[in-house]
Order: C-alpha cells, then structure tokens, then sequence
C-alpha cells in the first residue's frame, strides 16, 4: 500500500444508480473518487454489483446493456455517458474472468491478439509492433508469441488479456475476477503481473475473491452488497471487520480471523489487526511472549 | 487447452513451400473466378475437362492433389456414374441417337445431348471446387485476412469469417463435453432413430445456450477493445505481389486470347463440332 496517494481523482462516481433492463437496482447511489496510482479493491457477496460496477467504467454499463441510469461516472475527464465505449477503450482497459472467451477469435497468434485493440482503433501498424512487444514482455509471455492464443493455459491466456489491455496504455485498469477461473498456478501468474503493475503505479481497480491477495494489493476495499456500499476505506480496516464479512458471506483473510478469535477468546485487546502474514507473525511473536 | 482448440484455418491449409503457395492470395482468387467463368461460357466436356486437368496440375505442383482429388471425386463422380447414364436417356432435348441398349430384351437408345450435358456439368463444377481449393489449402489464414482487408470488405464480414473459422474447434469441444456429461447421466445411445433425434436435441439446447452466453461475454470483450470505433481498421498482415504472380497473370492473358479466338471461330461450344465429327461417323 502507498502511505500518499495522488490528489489527482480518475475515477468519481456521482450519486450513480442503475438498473439492468431486466433486473432493477443492481447499484444504487454510488459516491466514491478514486485517485490516480491507487489500488481499490471491490469485494462483496454474488450478485453484490462488483461487475456492474466495473463495467460502468468504461460505458458497457449502460451503452452495451441499456438499462437505466441515475447520476454520472467520471473517468479520466471524460462522462461515460457522453462518451462511446470505444473513445473509452484507451481510457480504461477491462480485464474479465474468463480468460478463452474474452479472445478475439480474429487474431492467429499471441502477438496478433495482444495488437488487436489497437488494430481496431485505426493505430499504425509500427506503433502496434512497438507496444505489442513492450506488453508481451511486460506480463512474461516472451517466447510464446507466435503461439494460438487458443493453445495458451489458462493462466496464460489471462496473462494474454492483460497484455492486450496494456498495449493500449490506458489510464486505468480494471480486472473484474481475474483468477476466478484458474489453477493455483495460474493465480499466481496473474497476481505476480499485477504486484508489477502496481509497483510501476498504475491505477487499478480490482474486483476479486482471492481476499488474502487483496489485503497484499490494495490500497483501499471497496465493499457492495446488494448494490450498496457498505464499506470504503483502507484495506487493513475494512478487512478487519470480520463479523460485517461473515454476515455478507465473505471470508475474510484466516490471519485477521484467527486474531479477532483469540482477541475473543484470550481477552485481551489488539488494536491492530494483522491482514499479512508478515504482521501476522510479529503480532503473534509479542502475544505469545506476554504470555 | 487441448489442440482442438487450434484454428479449423491453420489446420485445414496444408503449409509446403512450394510456388503455388508463395504466389499472392489475390492471384489465386483471380485464377479461382477466371477459369470457373471461362468453364461456364464454353458448353464443352473436352475443354472443361482440359481446364480440370489444368487445375489438378498445379493442385500437384501445390503437393495437395491427394486431398483435391478426394474432395472433386467425392462430388463429381457419383453425378457422373448416376447423372450421365440417366440423362443421356431421359434429357428433355435429346434428338441425336448414340446407340442403343438392350437391358432385359428393351432396347434402351442412348442420345447424345443428354450424354453431353450430363458429363459438362459435375465437370464445371469439379473446376470450380478444385480451382477454390487450391486457393483455400494454399493461402494461409492471415493472408486470407488480408485479402478479406484488401477487398475492403466491410469488417463485420471479415470478423464474421475469421472468427467462425477460429471458433468452431472450441465449438466442437463443447459439444463433445456436454455429449459426455449427458452419457455420465446415463444418456443412452443404443436406441432408435427417433430416440436418437431426441438425444440431439437435449445436446443442441445447451450447447445453443453456452454458446449463446458466450458470444455475449465475447462481445462485451471485442466491444471493450474499441472493436465499434468508427475508424478505419488496421490490417496486422500483409500481401504484396511477386513474380510468380506477375508470370500467372501473364499465363491467364494468355490463355484468355487463345480461348476468345476458340469462341469466336467455334462458338460457345466446341461440342458442336465433335457432333457433327460424331454424325459423320
């Protein structure tokens, strides 16, 4: 976690409710900024709004759904009302859950498949070369470009869709359950780009299950439920709210678990609960020694 | 992923190095449309079948005989083994007797129109797959985009094509999932047609709903990548004549003169000679 984020707001939700055609107030009366080089987490239980939410980022929400909608997301300066999900694209780059089905099918190759926004956005083809190998080599898919993106792991193929996201450089990056469909193997993958990105400061948002990763990642947690906010703050104290976690469903971190039991159990007062295992076992060498 | 996930295109191309393949895609769509033109405008079984062999030539020089020759016989030859016979008896324009047939004391007259159309036709038709094939096997998958880019065609159409050719491995894969899993809930399979249908059925509806959910998933992720920018796409492949291409269009030139000199002195179709050489005796 950053100890100063940037002043500078890239994402401000104002008073935004919507409605699906077919399913009504999926999020209702969301307020929220978040700043630029920040890491926000979004957690909540099925059907919470965490995708919606993201998908309002860059105008699927409502431009590709329809729907209804009440109050204004601002990205990057730009109204995702006013603005087409295409002119937002090199705004903000989305990152969904399934790895196979967000290929474009039109691309032969990795490299191919990592140039394909840009392809579609009329860039020339020497610029689409120099930012395909930039983001090949970004996510560690050097080697494997002349690969179908079709015969790629899972992993891989996530990897592959955060490379075609960065080639196109945008401003903000949203990964909407990355790992939620991959192996051990693959979730370590996608979280070592990610620990990269973060560290080069890219402002990502990053809707997740994996909370013990979240608790490594992220600044602040957004936390939905039922299309409301129930929580935003840093991450440390939302993920120590464990029994406003467990009455939505939510596992929080075993480590911050474990504590708020002992604290129950033991009696005694921790002002601070551990959400690593680095605090973890500081903490615990100190209790343990009291005792 | 398994290696059916690999494109139905690359697999389907049958990459040698040879001429045929290093000529330009382009070439070879102007050949395909050039001799299936000139098989239609001359009504003659000699000359098509020139033009046949013609294509089965290079089919070798492109080392894919084996596999055109399978795909023009499969279609052809039961034409001509049931189409012929038939229509040289039954033709509604018969008028010219070949001989006749003793089958079970009738005697069956053969005619020579029916004989002739029956045998011009699954002939046109074999050059015109052997002429597509050969510029199918021969073209690999992103030259193929590139023509599609070439032609300007809007890129909708080409999306369309490459991406069904693309999908239809994953499609297939699905399919087979869903067989298993029905046959893992103790879908029988030794059962009667009508039963057989049904079982069809209950595979096509989830495969239809997958496929479904999953068209959209894609188009939310197509859509995301600024696949509806009104701006003119950039094609990532590229074609460019070569020398071969320039010696092909110099073949066609050609051969383009020498058959409007056969159309002007003989006609549209030759066949009207070898008639009269055939009433001659």
């Amino acid at each position: 976690m950053k100890n100063v984020l940037s002043k500078e707001v890239v994402i401000y939700f104002q008073n935004f409710s919507y409605s699906y055609p077919t399913k009504r107030n999926v999020l209702i009366d969301i307020n929220l900024k978040v700043y630029k080089g920040e890491v926000l987490g979004i957690i909540g239980p099925n059907g919470a709004g965490k995708s919606t939410f993201c998908k309002s980022l860059n105008g699927l929400v409502p431009h590709f759904y329809g729907g209804t909608v009440k109050g204004n997301v601002i990205v990057a300066g730009m109204d995702t009302l006013e603005h087409t999900i295409a002119e937002l694209s090199t705004k903000v780059g989305i990152v969904f859950q399934e790895p196979e089905n967000q290929l474009s099918g039109l691309a032969l190759t990795v490299e191919e498949e990592v140039g394909f926004g840009l392809s579609m956005l009329g860039f020339p083809r020497e610029l689409i070369k120099e930012r395909v190998k930039e983001a090949i080599e970004k996510v560690g898919l050097k080697g494997l470009e002349r690969r179908s993106p079709f015969e790629l792991s899972g992993g891989q193929q996530q990897r592959l869709a955060i490379a075609t996201i960065l080639a196109m450089k945008p401003e903000i990056m949203v990964l909407d359950e990355p790992t939620s469909l991959l192996d051990p193997i693959g979730k370590y993958e996608v979280f070592s780009v990610l620990k990269e990105l973060i560290v080069e400061g890219s402002t990502i948002i990053i809707a997740e299950h994996e909370i013990e990763e979240l608790a490594y990642l992220t600044d602040r947690i957004l936390f939905l439920k039922e299309g409301k906010v129930i929580s935003l703050d840093e991450a440390r104290n939302v993920l120590s709210e464990i029994s406003k976690l467990k009455e939505a469903g939510i596992d929080p971190p075993s480590i911050t678990e474990l504590t708020y039991l002992l604290e129950k159990e033991l009696g005694i007062k921790i002002d601070k609960y551990p959400i690593k295992l680095s605090e973890a076992v500081k903490l615990y060498s100190e209790v343990l020694k009291i005792k | 992923m398994s290696s059916i996930g690999t494109s139905l295109l690359r697999r389907s191309v049958i990459v040698k190095e040879t001429l045929i393949h290093k000529s330009d895609p382009r070439t070879k769509f102007i050949f395909f449309l050039w001799i299936s033109i000139f098989a239609y405008i001359f009504y003659d079984y000699v000359l098509t079948a020139i033009f046949l062999i013609g294509i089965l030539l290079l089919a070798m020089m492109g080392k894919i005989l084996k596999r055109v020759l399978l795909s023009v016989a499969v279609i052809i030859l039961p034409w001509i083994a049931f189409g012929v016979p038939i229509l040289s008896v039954l033709f509604p324009w018969n008028s010219t007797l070949m001989f006749k047939l003793e089958i079970f004391g009738w005697q069956i007259p053969f005619y020579y129109e029916g004989f002739a159309w029956g045998l011009t036709w699954p002939l046109r038709i074999g050059v015109c797959i052997t002429s597509a094939l050969l510029f199918y096997l021969t073209t690999n998958p992103a030259s193929l985009i590139a023509l599609l880019f070439k032609f300007k065609l809007p890129f909708r159409f080409i999306y369309a094509f490459a991406a069904a050719t693309q999908l239809i491995p994953l499609l297939v894969d699905e399919a087979g999932t869903i067989y298993q899993a029905q046959l893992s809930r103790g879908l029988r399979t030794d059962v009667g047609i009508i039963k057989r249908i049904w079982n069809f059925l209950i595979l096509i509806i989830p495969l239809t709903l997958s496929s479904l959910t999953k068209v959209q998933i894609r188009a939310i992720a197509l859509e995301s990548r600024g696949f509806s920018a009104p701006v003119n796409k950039t094609c990532l492949y590229d074609i460019k004549f070569k020398n071969i291409d320039y010696a092909f269009f110099i073949g066609m030139v050609i051969f383009t003169l020498i058959l409007i000199y056969i159309y002007i002195i003989y006609g549209f179709s030759p066949i009207v000679h070898l008639k009269q050489y055939f009433i001659a005796g």
